[in-house]
């Protein structure tokens, strides 16, 4: 069993592009889950169904969600409990790894590290996993930590610190964004869309609601695509 | 409050940018604040951040000059600053939070057009500082939960922003990552 781990970020640039259908096809051809956690569906789901301005698409979410597109971490007999006390320590660990200015610079959310405590957790029982995470500090930190501290130190102009190792507390988790979601259903022929436009239409689209990916990785991206039909 | 004497010094200046309607000055200010908020996330700095970039969307909408109960609004916040310089003068602390309380309560008693305006613009201006605070390395969920806005409002917004060229956002390449997911999906 293989199973994606989606942050509310990666479901809101499908849903804010009309790209659920899409989303549905993906899974419908993966040989795995699609997993939300708690907190993830509150942020994705619960929260913007009762704001007027995202009600439709966070009821078109909750259609994935109640169609078992998308899932709770139970389906794979994992506890919430369990999450959210190793979320709480991924969290407090993180936001004690970058200092400056005689203090620590908290920057992840409980959410976030629910998926990273997820991840780990599905680990550690063998099942492969993948972060599906369109926002950019928690991949960054995932993949990258010292791009954030010099991204941090830059910013801020604060010389920045590294006080916690984040290898030993993010170690392992492989993170993909909504772009390589959407080239994954654009090469399985799941957008009805022709053209030779159609992949930079969608890769702008997801980076115009939030994914972080620049456009050096979106030709980088298009070019992959054109030598794989030559 | 986190270093007050800047935030003194940005409402002492916002003060006398508004009295001649420098929204320019205003916008100028607000981002002054960004860095501290970024890095303490002091909601006084935070509130300050948003109050001022506000303001600054006040003062040069002048159409709104003319709805009922605009005199009334405007100098009862220009009052309230008045007060807030006081009392971060005097470092009171429970009085300042009184007195950014009691802005948020005079948007409240406006009505009509003018409430709906100056409502939306209260509520933009937290978009716009919670993409420049996430412009600045924090994620978007604790952004989000900074500024009492949902991610929703959140990415919509630093979507179209220039963050994502930001030359340490480049992890590993697009096609180690196409390769991870085609693997994924065999």
């Amino acid at each position: 069993m293989k199973t994606i781990i989606f942050d509310a970020s990666t479901l809101i640039s499908f849903a804010m592009n009309g790209l659920l259908s899409e989303l549905r096809g993906l899974r419908a051809g993966f040989d795995g889950k699609f997993i939300i956690t708690k907190a993830v569906k509150k942020e994705a789901i619960d929260r913007p169904i009762t704001i007027k301005r995202f009600e439709l698409q966070a009821m078109q979410l909750k259609a994935l969600f109640l169609d078992k597109v998308l899932e709770l971490p139970s389906s794979l007999n994992v506890d919430d409990k369990l999450i959210e006390e190793d979320a709480k320590e991924i969290m407090n660990s993180a936001n004690q790894i970058f200092y400056g200015k005689n203090r620590n610079i908290e920057i992840i959310h409980l959410g976030e590290s629910e998926c990273v405590a997820l991840a780990k957790i599905l680990k550690d029982r063998g099942i492969p996993n993948l972060l599906a995470i369109d926002e950019r500090t928690m991949r960054m930190l995932c993949e990258k930590p010292e791009n954030l501290r010099e991204l941090l130190e830059r910013k801020l102009h604060t010389k920045i610190t590294v006080k916690r190792s984040p290898r030993k507390i993010l170690s392992g988790c492989k993170v993909i964004r909504s772009t390589e979601l959407a080239y994954m259903a654009y090469k399985k022929g799941l957008i009805t869309l022709k053209g030779n436009m159609v992949l930079d239409a969608l890769l702008y689209a997801m980076k115009f609601k939030g994914c972080s990916i620049s456009e050096g990785e979106i030709q980088e991206i298009k070019s992959l695509d054109i030598r794989a039909s030559k | 409050m986190q270093e007050s004497d800047n935030v003194l010094r940005i409402f002492q200046e916002a003060r006398v940018a508004m009295q001649k309607g420098d929204g320019s000055k205003l916008r100028s200010l607000s981002d002054q604040t960004i860095n501290t908020a970024s890095r303490t996330q002091d909601p006084d700095n935070v509130t300050t951040a948003v109050i001022v970039y506000a303001l600054s969307k006040i003062v040069e909408r002048r159409d709104y000059r003319k709805q009922k109960g605009w005199n009334v609004f405007y100098e009862s916040l220009s009052r309230s600053i008045d007060k807030l310089i006081k009392a971060i003068e005097e470092k009171k602390d429970l009085l300042i939070k009184k007195n950014l309380e009691e802005m948020r309560r005079q948007i409240k008693t406006l009505s009509g057009d003018l409430k709906n305006y100056i409502e939306d613009v209260f509520r933009r201006s937290k978009v716009n500082k919670a993409s420049r605070i996430y412009a600045h390395g924090i994620s978007s969920e604790k952004t989000a939960k900074l500024l009492g806005i949902t991610l929703w409002e959140l990415q919509n917004y630093a979507g179209a922003s220039i963050t994502q060229e930001d030359p340490e956002t480049r992890t590993i390449t697009a096609k180690e990552r196409i390769n991870t997911l085609e693997e994924f999906f065999k």
